[in-house]
């Protein structure tokens, strides 16, 4: 916890506030302020469907998303112990998207099926990417990891070529079904996380000095990846694979609130779905009345973030430590 | 502490241990010293369990230590190791802390007040949140060692531990571990130097080539002819003023 903490923690709640109000007036059609208050008293009316039936389960499940996605890449860092680990580099997400595909072709009548789906993908992702020494290796886990999410992404492609293009990785035409799978699934993980923070905090000890103070190792770290595992496929179930919010928000997080996963699981909730919030709303106001996807987005800020990220000298071992 | 008969070999590695079988004498500073490759590291990794016991027995209070849960022999058995790494940013109070968990469920906390007198009888009460990447070599082995010794062991293994220490806080180190087997804890050590091995200690266990050659106090171990063919160089003990036997190494 730095000095300034609470400060970023009041502004990121100031801006989520912000974000919200003008993700609710934006759009095809502008709402102001009274127009919105008009549609909360009017059920029925052109502004109420607008807002309660459109924008607003687009808009909590851009904010779910947003904090299960950079909370799965904190937790991947912490367990792989590696600044840039996350979901959606290392193949977990687009083995969800892939399985998730496979499975509205093979087995359509599975309830749950994309859901289900998705955390059989990043399960087989999963294993495949702690089976070798890639655990041990930080150069191998990053080179294993786009040679994974290279190969579901090429697979999917393989699957759907002849399908119609369908949209992916949007937040456009949300339900409120979705939204509420979104939030449930979310919410629990969110916790989940909230209360397994502190085993993010061990894991920066080595695996010997844990043993030696009697702390399963092995426990701690699978109940991690299985959670971030859990999070970010929940996302890819409902929504699709969004790349680079996991690398991005606990990086900057680590910047402004400091280290400790107790303050920076939190944090990394708060920005990251304020980072979701405010790529989508951007992504659908800018273009009107056509619209740039979240994936896409969040490829454009998250790709050059990475690339800076590393080239200013950060190294694979270990985080940076100022 | 004692073992009984133990073994170890590494995978595609002549180095090993062979048979050994011994005592650590509770309440006194153990010395394991002998030439690089003798196996003094693997031997304590073995005491704390680091490395998997292939054969023989170690017992701690004649109880073989691969019965303890992780837990319990944690609360028994500390190890200061010789080069601790950290992944990430942790503070000196959360590193002492992680001393605590053996007395701890998973998913409590450890509380502040349980950390804060091994802070203050290891010097560490104005470093307390630092982080531990901004001490120094010696400093960051002062917090281990406060660390280890937050586990209320019966027994203490530091691997090497003077290591990153000036003279100075290498004596005050060597004075500490003395006080604590006089309060009834069983120090056991490896050292390079001999010498200081030779001072500092009450009892030696001398290694060759993964097997005990010797083990005794320092007096019935200062033997030229012993140490010399351990070492495989000539070796001298001479006298020093004030200083009493000091072995040297006579150039070939």
């Amino acid at each position: 916890m730095t000095k300034n903490s609470g400060w970023w923690y009041g502004g990121v709640i100031v801006l989520l506030l912000a974000t919200g109000v003008i993700a609710l007036m934006a759009g095809t059609t502008w709402l102001g302020l009274p127009q919105l208050v008009q549609a909360a008293r009017e059920p029925g009316s052109t502004a109420f469907v607008t807002v309660f039936s459109l924008r607003l389960p687009r808009i909590l499940s851009s904010l779910i998303c947003g904090g299960s996605l950079a909370v799965a890449g904190a937790l991947f860092q912490a367990v792989f112990r590696n600044p840039i680990a996350d979901p959606s580099i290392l193949g977990i997400s687009s083995a969800a998207d892939f399985f998730k595909l496979g499975g509205a072709l093979l087995l359509p009548w599975l309830p749950g099926r994309n859901w289900v789906m998705a955390v059989v993908g990043g399960l087989v992702a999963l294993v495949i990417l702690t089976s070798g020494r890639a655990l041990a290796d930080p150069y191998r886990l990053i080179i294993v990891g786009v040679a994974l999410d290279a190969t579901f992404v090429g697979l999917q492609q393989l699957l759907s070529s002849g399908a119609a293009q369908v949209s992916h990785s949007t937040f456009n035409g949300t339900t409120w079904a979705d939204a509420t799978t979104v939030l449930i699934l979310g919410i629990l993980g969110l916790i989940g996380a909230l209360l397994l923070a502190p085993w993010a905090n061990y894991l920066k000890l080595t695996d010997s000095a844990l043993k030696n103070v009697g702390v399963p190792v092995n426990v701690i770290r699978w109940s991690l990846l299985l959670l971030g595992m859990y999070l970010a496929v929940s996302v890819t179930a409902v929504v699709g694979a969004i790349p680079f919010v996991g690398i991005v928000i606990p990086n900057v997080a680590r910047r402004l609130v400091g280290h400790d996963y107790q303050t920076l699981v939190p944090f990394s909730m708060l920005a990251g779905a304020w980072l979701m919030l405010a790529a989508d709303t951007l992504g659908r106001t800018v273009i009107v009345p056509s619209e740039i996807s979240a994936a896409t987005m969040m490829a454009i800020i998250g790709g050059p973030f990475v690339i800076i990220l590393l080239q200013r000298g950060r190294g694979f071992h270990g985080m940076s430590t100022r | 502490m004692e073992c009984q008969h133990v073994s170890y070999q590494y995978p595609h590695q002549p180095q090993g241990l062979h048979d050994l079988t011994g005592t650590f004498p509770p309440g006194q500073v153990t010395t394991i010293i002998g030439p690089n490759g003798a196996g003094k590291s693997t031997l304590l990794n073995l005491l704390a369990q680091r490395l998997p016991l292939q054969a023989g027995q170690i017992l701690l209070d004649q109880q073989p230590v691969t019965q303890l849960k992780p837990k319990v022999l944690a609360q028994q058995v500390a190890m200061v190791t010789q080069r601790h790494q950290l992944y990430d940013e942790l503070t000196v109070r959360e590193v002492v802390a992680t001393g605590r968990l053996p007395y701890h469920g998973l998913l409590q906390a450890v509380p502040p007040a349980e950390v804060t007198p091994y802070l203050a009888a290891n010097g560490l009460t104005d470093l307390a949140d630092t982080i531990m990447q901004d001490l120094s070599g010696g400093q960051q082995q002062r917090v281990w060692l406060a660390a280890a010794l937050a586990q209320e062991p019966s027994v203490l293994l530091l691997d090497e531990p003077t290591t990153y220490l000036d003279v100075h806080y290498q004596q005050v180190l060597m004075t500490q571990l003395r006080q604590l087997a006089a309060q009834g804890m069983t120090v056991i050590q490896v050292l390079h130097d001999i010498n200081q091995a030779f001072r500092e200690s009450d009892w030696l266990w001398l290694l060759q080539a993964g097997q005990l050659v010797a083990s005794g106090t320092p007096a019935d171990l200062r033997d030229a002819t012993l140490l010399a063919r351990a070492f495989a160089t000539p070796i001298e003990i001479v006298d020093v003023p004030q200083l009493g036997p000091y072995i040297v190494q006579i150039p070939q």
